[in-house]
């Protein structure tokens, strides 16, 4: 068929850099008209970044080139983009809780066709009309954050159809989906592609990519690794073209522990994780990692008192220990460095010296609750020694420090506590990579003076360089467990991304 | 066909079955209160609530909320006082001062709350104290008395609709004040049912970042929003001028809690998106008749502050609360679709 060679979209050498960052450089993509494409890569890999330079919210660097159709377009805008017939749908849909299923399809031709009135009628025939043509029936006049998430989809869908969109870029839209929801979704989809419409789609999980894409395109930290037709790959070359960044970190000796300091039995929550048991051992770092959203965090919460578990014991020192808040959580030894370190582990607007104390304000203050000033200035002091945080001024507002130096402050806070346990979240999220080498470094310091520490982290690089044994979370699960010494990055992330396909394999 | 969803629909029923109860047990307290002429009394002296209310109602479906109001209101009615003083009591160059005095003020508000992008609370506590410190300033504080007010406008503010014999032998009806109610009703209702600016208002309350990416310009409707706040506050100020025939610069201290609170026992919710013009309605009755009906239970006027208060809290809490489980349900739902998966 001739129109099979169309191009609906050609990007071509997309770079972006942001300050100190090259996200992306030098990608290419090209979507045909109706066909399903697939945008592949590991978390972080620059595929958010690629898709907002689609649709206008990012500029690229120069050089770019951009095509809808044959028509090059320079210095796109989301309103632009939207009108060139490029459709986002967000993993958050975009739409509007409190509306109307019939609004929330209509929303955009009526800001489009600048109206100034609305006619119930006319929305109503138009989401209607729309839905009709997916196929789908949902009643119209329901209040839009009532409906189950998989027809909230369809309704965001079927706007994008009311602008007539050339291209529907779908971000993880099958994550919240059951087998049969997803079943829909691809019926759907394939109708739409027979009907010329492109859809790129953004997943992680392999299986249902390969039942439902023409061609694949593979991007690796920021760089184009080619575009394939699906019959030409499968999961094991796709796996070794997203993984493999390159190890920039030095690669510490890995240990084998043998002494117990927590264990976790059968784990649970509902939604969250299912069944988690594993061991940390005293001077171990345990890695933890898997995709964004696989209940990595969660878990950890759970640990620390901050998400109460459904089911599950927890054992500190061969004790069973009940932790039900994060007081509790510190009064049994445990220490947690959050991921997000400026919403859950500093007071942002105090000074650094207050924020160092935080944690061990009970033992620096005399019978009657008052602070002793000495104590205090004695573990602000060695926090800031121990940590090396420049500038080393205690009166410093936290907010003006670098990220790397507000990590440094949230892990001294905990150092001060001497826990035995330390939990660390994605701790070198956003900082360079010389901050990243002296986190590395602090933590197996830590480790070796005997601390038990779990890092949970999307950077398989960076696990592999100081965790002593690692866990991988799929989907709430803990799907494997690999020695730090000779696990591959090809082995975590097919594990993270595979499941049972790859069990079976192995 | 106006058609609502069950939630809403159940949410006024309850308010309404409320109102119904409120007013029954007053009743049998003091049978006086369903007389006519007390009903009457009722509307007269809720009108100025009711006009704001619906401003108000507006604001707080973007999820902003204005404390300015008592304060604008109470300027309004310090400059129409003055300009029938020594300008002139022509109606319609009243209601025009009145109006615009409230347009420029409300205009003010959305301007800095829409370009600072500052929480409206914050905005509007400040612009509430530099409202009252410059109208004092200015006005000194002095009251306009009666005799100051022209006669033409003193009449407009008696004139009656219908016959209503009082209790103790006078007639009274419908006030005419109460057409401003009714005129603000219809403009309300249709704004916010009929115009892609009514629809932004929703949008913006349900989900701002969702606004944004559907391509609303957001910084308009919230100035716009504020804007229609303030001529309706300019309205108000000019019909309560008509109702009491001088002005009192302290007559509206706390006034933004009343109208703030009948929004929100209308069934709005305080975080946006939600809310309708028919739940304001019942939410200025109920607070009309809790008024009224302590009044002529000899409950002390303490109490009535208590009891509003209460009352208030009740409903946000049960607001907020139903919104947690909405929520609640739809991540079980989730959930349970991902372990399907498993």
């Amino acid at each position: 068929m001739d129109s099979a060679s169309e191009y609906v979209l050609r990007m071509e050498n997309i770079s972006k850099t942001f300050p100190g960052v090259k996200a992306l450089e030098g990608i290419h993509i090209e979507v045909r008209k109706g066909e399903v494409h697939a945008l592949v890569g590991e978390n972080g890999a620059g595929k958010s970044t690629l898709i907002k330079i689609l649709s206008g919210v990012y500029q690229p660097d120069d050089g770019a080139h951009i095509f809808f159709g044959n028509e090059e377009v320079r210095d796109l805008t989301p309103v632009e983009a939207v009108r060139q017939g490029i459709a986002v749908i967000y993993q958050d849909f975009s739409l509007f809780p409190n509306l109307t299923v019939a609004e929330n399809i209509a929303v955009s031709q009526n800001i489009e066709k600048k109206r100034l009135f609305v006619s119930w009628k006319q929305m109503r025939d138009q989401a209607a009309r729309t839905l009709a043509r997916l196929g789908v029936d949902i009643e119209l006049d329901q209040e839009l954050g009532r409906l189950s998430v998989a027809r909230q989809q369809l309704v965001a869908i079927a706007r994008a159809l009311t602008y007539e969109a050339q291209l529907i870029v779908m971000d993880e839209p099958t994550s919240a989906l059951s087998r049969s929801e997803v079943e829909l979704l691809f019926t759907i989809m394939r109708s739409l592609r027979d009907s010329g419409i492109s859809i790129l789609f953004i997943s992680h999980k392999l299986d249902e990519l390969f039942a439902i894409i023409d061609r694949l395109t593979v991007i690796r930290d920021g760089r184009y690794m080619g575009t394939y037709p699906r019959d030409d790959m499968d999961n094991q070359k796709l796996i070794s073209l997203m993984v493999g960044r390159p190890v920039e970190y030095t690669v510490y000796p890995k240990r084998t522990c043998n002494d117990p300091v927590l264990e976790v039995r059968n784990l649970s929550k509902r939604g969250n994780f299912f069944d988690v048991s594993f061991t940390l051992h005293r001077g171990e770092i345990l890695g933890v990692t898997g995709l964004v959203g696989a209940g990595r965090t969660e878990m950890v919460q759970a640990i620390f008192g901050m998400n109460a578990p459904d089911a599950g014991t927890l054992f500190i020192d061969g004790k069973e220990v009940i932790i039900t808040s994060s007081e509790d959580a510190v009064r049994s030894g445990i220490g947690y460095v959050p991921e997000n370190r400026l919403q859950e582990g500093l007071v942002l607007q105090q000074s650094m010296g207050n924020n160092l104390v935080l944690v061990t304000l009970d033992a620096l203050t005399n019978r009657f609750g008052a602070l002793v000033a000495e104590r205090k200035n004695k573990v602000v002091d060695d926090g800031i020694q121990m940590m090396a945080i420049r500038p080393a001024d205690p009166e410093m507002t936290v907010s003006k420090l670098s990220g790397g130096n507000q990590q440094r402050v949230v892990l001294a806070k905990w150092l001060a506590k001497s826990p035995k346990i330390l939990i660390v979240d994605e701790p070198t999220n956003g900082i360079d990579v010389g901050a990243k080498a002296e986190i590395h470094k602090i933590l197996r310091d830590l480790s070796e003076a005997g601390m038990g520490i779990i890092l949970v982290s999307s950077e398989l690089p960076e696990i592999l360089a100081i965790a002593d044994r690692i866990l991988v979370m799929r989907r709430g699960r803990i799907a494997g467990e690999f020695d730090g010494a000779t696990a591959t990055q090809e082995q975590l992330m097919s594990k993270a991304i595979l499941g049972s396909i790859s069990e079976h394999q192995e | 066909m106006m058609r609502r969803t069950g939630l809403l629909r159940s949410k006024e029923l309850v308010i309404f079955l409320v109102l119904v109860a409120i007013c029954g047990i007053v009743t049998i307290v003091n049978p006086v209160f369903i007389h006519p002429s007390n009903i009457m009394d009722i509307f007269l002296m809720n009108t100025v609530l009711a006009i704001m209310a619906f401003g108000m109602l507006v604001v707080i479906l973007t999820g902003g909320i204005d404390v300015s109001v008592g304060a604008m209101v109470a300027t309004v009615t310090m400059v129409v006082g003055n300009f029938m003083a020594h300008v002139t009591g022509n109606l319609f160059a009243v209601f025009l001062v009145g109006i615009g005095t409230g347009a420029i003020l409300g205009f003010l508000n959305g301007l800095l709350i829409a370009k600072l992008r500052i929480h409206a609370i914050v905005v509007t506590l400040g612009t509430m104290s530099i409202i009252y410190g410059a109208m004092f300033y200015i006005t000194g504080g002095e009251w306009v008395t009666q005799e100051r007010i022209p006669q033409n406008f003193q009449q407009f503010g008696r004139t009656v609709f219908g016959h209503i014999p009082t209790v103790n032998g006078g007639a009274t009806g419908l006030p005419i004040q109460f057409l401003f109610v009714l005129l603000a009703v219809a403009v309300t209702w249709a704004l916010l049912r009929f115009t892609m600016f009514g629809r932004s208002v929703f949008a913006i309350g349900g989900s701002r970042i969702s606004a944004e990416r559907a391509g609303f310009r957001i910084d308009r409707t919230v100035i716009l929003v504020y804007l229609f706040e303030g001529i309706l506050v300019g309205t108000a100020g000019v019909v309560h001028t008509s109702i009491v025939r001088q002005v009192d610069p302290n007559a509206f201290n706390g006034f933004e809690l009343q109208v703030i609170a009948a929004v929100v026992l209308g069934g709005a919710s305080i975080l946006g998106g939600s809310g309708s013009v028919l739940g304001t309605v019942l939410g200025v009755a109920l607070i009309a008749v809790l008024n009224n009906g302590l009044i002529l239970m000899r409950v002390s006027s303490y109490w009535q502050q208590i009891i509003i208060g209460l009352v208030i809290i009740l409903a946000v809490s049960m607001d907020i609360i139903q919104k947690r489980r909405t929520e609640q349900r739809q991540t079980r739902v989730d959930v349970e679709t991902a372990e399907g998966i498993q």
